[in-house]
């Protein structure tokens, strides 16, 4: 049995009299895709931050791996939020640009990148600078560079909140047939409900800050899944009920005044 | 236009017959004009073609300034031919043209000369101006501590400082670098700074997650981040290298553009002096190109202006 991808346990952080998270248990197995939902500024990209090792927690244990990753940088593929790509390289050198880091000399990993670019549909744009790109083809060279990082341990911060509806549809079906080729261990952080239940097998909701696990909803849905899944009733169930969840939730802090 | 110079050659007609030339001069300046004319809106119909966009644009970035130029320059011989006005007190355009050809050797050597020393000196002011800009960016203590000076030592007036530089360093070459770098290195300089610091953060958090050290940090982001912004500086440093030039040499040099100028003052020779005027403008013009092919060559991407 090989070890989980990542193991949080009773992480804690605030900042100053600000609580944000108030201990986390949070597991992603090897080769699992895992969601995080909660309301927005719950504490999501502080789990990142952490996560990543650019910030220390207050308290709790991350173990990536087996290995202890409190503070330690460079041990995910990491997406964030707005895609981040260096516009001064081309698509096919900012691909490879995690490697990099690594220590891969560019050359060395551009073969590999190039297949995966052909895979991703993008083969015509490895030579093109990001500019000429629509958003939704910059998420997924901002995805492709994460999925080429050594690091077996993926984390997506709410890759595509910044898409319409019917594009961010269609980057589901991308990002799930690539995922399928390759099985990666996946923490995604969205605040998406529906997203979270169609990618993931586990999903984590959140409460509002000070951010707490509300409950951990396992999704039974045979893979590999289309996104007609949406419409199984259970899936229906699964989804009023995450969202009677974040409604009940009762507000806490200044905003309950 | 041809009502004009039929004007100019009424007035010119009762004066000295030696005046004629200028006249005829006049009215080939006026023609090169047209041609000018003709073949920018040549480029102006490419453009548009091209690019399908207005002509407003072409017209407003070729036409416009091409006119003016030709324009002040057939106004500023008009002026001159029709006042009467003495040439060693402002010689027209055509009267710069004769000594320039005349003196067309001596203003090859000393043009060199300058040419030699402004490069000397912006190379200099490069080395340096970038040093500083990364040192203050990566040390932020320094950065904090230097900057205010950096900006007060703006204020000093270099053609003070001149003499003093004078006394310190002698006649030779290092003295007039010096001046050269005291005048360039600050545009660089503050440009860079601004860009290294001005790199985008979340850029900056992606690399740190992924593992990036300081070093990867400032060569793959910070650095080419702040080249566009370095270039703009590079831009201003690169026009003031070649004043700053004969600034220098106006302090005292054997050769120059410079020394060229105060010699043609002491013999009230305005003619040399307007036209060692136009080839330093011709010099900071070509400096500038360099430094906007070079511009063209290492930014690439969306950085591109």
């Amino acid at each position: 049995m090989p070890e989980n991808a990542l193991e949080v346990a009773g992480l804690r952080k605030s900042f100053g009299s600000l609580d944000v998270l108030d201990g986390i248990d949070l597991t992603v197995g090897d080769g699992e895709f895992v969601s995080v939902v909660g309301p927005s500024g719950s504490g999501k990209s502080t789990l990142f931050h952490l996560v990543g090792g650019l910030l220390q927690p207050d308290a709790g244990s991350i173990r990536i791996a087996g290995q202890d990753a409190v503070g330690k940088r460079g041990r995910i593929g990491y997406m964030p939020q707005q895609p981040a790509l260096l516009p001064w390289r081309t698509v096919e050198d900012n691909v490879v640009l995690a490697r990099e880091l690594a220590g891969t000399p560019r050359r060395k990993s551009r073969a590999v990148a190039r297949d995966w670019l052909d895979r991703a549909g993008l083969g015509g744009f490895a030579q093109a600078y990001p500019d000429a790109l629509s958003g939704g083809m910059r998420q997924r060279v901002a995805f492709l560079r994460a999925l080429l990082s050594d690091n077996p341990l993926l984390c997506l911060d709410e890759p595509f909140s910044a898409l319409d509806a019917m594009l961010r549809a269609d980057m589901h079906r991308w990002l799930l047939g690539i995922w399928e080729e390759n099985r990666r261990s996946v923490l995604f952080v969205t605040h998406n409900i529906e997203e979270a239940l169609l990618l993931s097998s586990t999903v984590y909701v959140f409460t509002r800050r000070p951010a707490r696990v509300l409950e951990r909803v396992e999704v039974p849905f045979a893979r590999p899944r289309s996104d007609e899944a949406v419409d199984d009733p259970e899936f229906v169930r699964l989804r009023r009920h995450i969202t009677d969840l974040l409604k009940t939730e009762p507000l806490k802090g200044p905003l309950a005044q | 236009m041809s009502e004009s110079s039929q004007t100019h050659e009424a007035a010119g007609r009762g004066r000295v017959s030696g005046k004629r030339g200028l006249v005829t001069d006049v009215r080939r300046e006026v023609d090169g004009g047209r041609e000018e004319t003709a073949k920018t809106q040549r480029e102006v119909g490419v453009a548009e073609t091209r690019r399908g966009v207005a002509t407003g644009a072409a017209v407003r970035r070729w036409l416009a300034p091409g006119a003016a130029v030709v324009l002040l320059i057939a106004g500023w011989q008009a002026f001159t031919t029709l006042s009467g006005t003495d040439a060693w007190l402002l010689p027209s355009p055509a009267d710069a043209l004769a000594a320039g050809r005349e003196d067309r050797a001596a203003l090859l050597t000393n043009t060199a000369a300058t040419a030699k020393l402004a490069l000397a000196g912006l190379g200099a002011a490069v080395v340096i101006g970038l040093a500083l800009a990364v040192v203050l960016h990566l040390v932020p203590l320094l950065g904090s501590a230097l900057y205010p000076l950096l900006v007060v030592s703006q204020n000093i007036p270099t053609v003070a400082l001149a003499p003093l530089l004078v006394v310190w360093l002698g006649f030779g070459m290092l003295p007039k670098v010096v001046v050269i770098v005291l005048v360039c290195f600050f545009p660089l300089t503050v440009a860079t700074l601004d860009g290294l610091r001005r790199s985008d953060p979340v850029i900056a958090d992606y690399l740190l997650m992924s593992g990036a050290s300081r070093g990867q940090l400032f060569r793959k982001l910070e650095l080419p981040a702040a080249l566009p912004p370095m270039f703009s500086g590079l831009k201003i440093a690169a026009t003031y290298s070649v004043v700053g030039a004969i600034i220098a040499e106006w302090m005292g040099a054997d050769q120059g553009l410079g020394k060229y100028m105060i010699v043609a003052k002491s013999a009230f020779r305005a003619d040399k002096i307007f036209v060692a005027i136009a080839v330093t403008v011709v010099l900071s013009l070509t400096v500038l190109g360099v430094v906007l092919l070079l511009e063209r060559v290492m930014v690439k991407g969306r950085g591109r202006a």
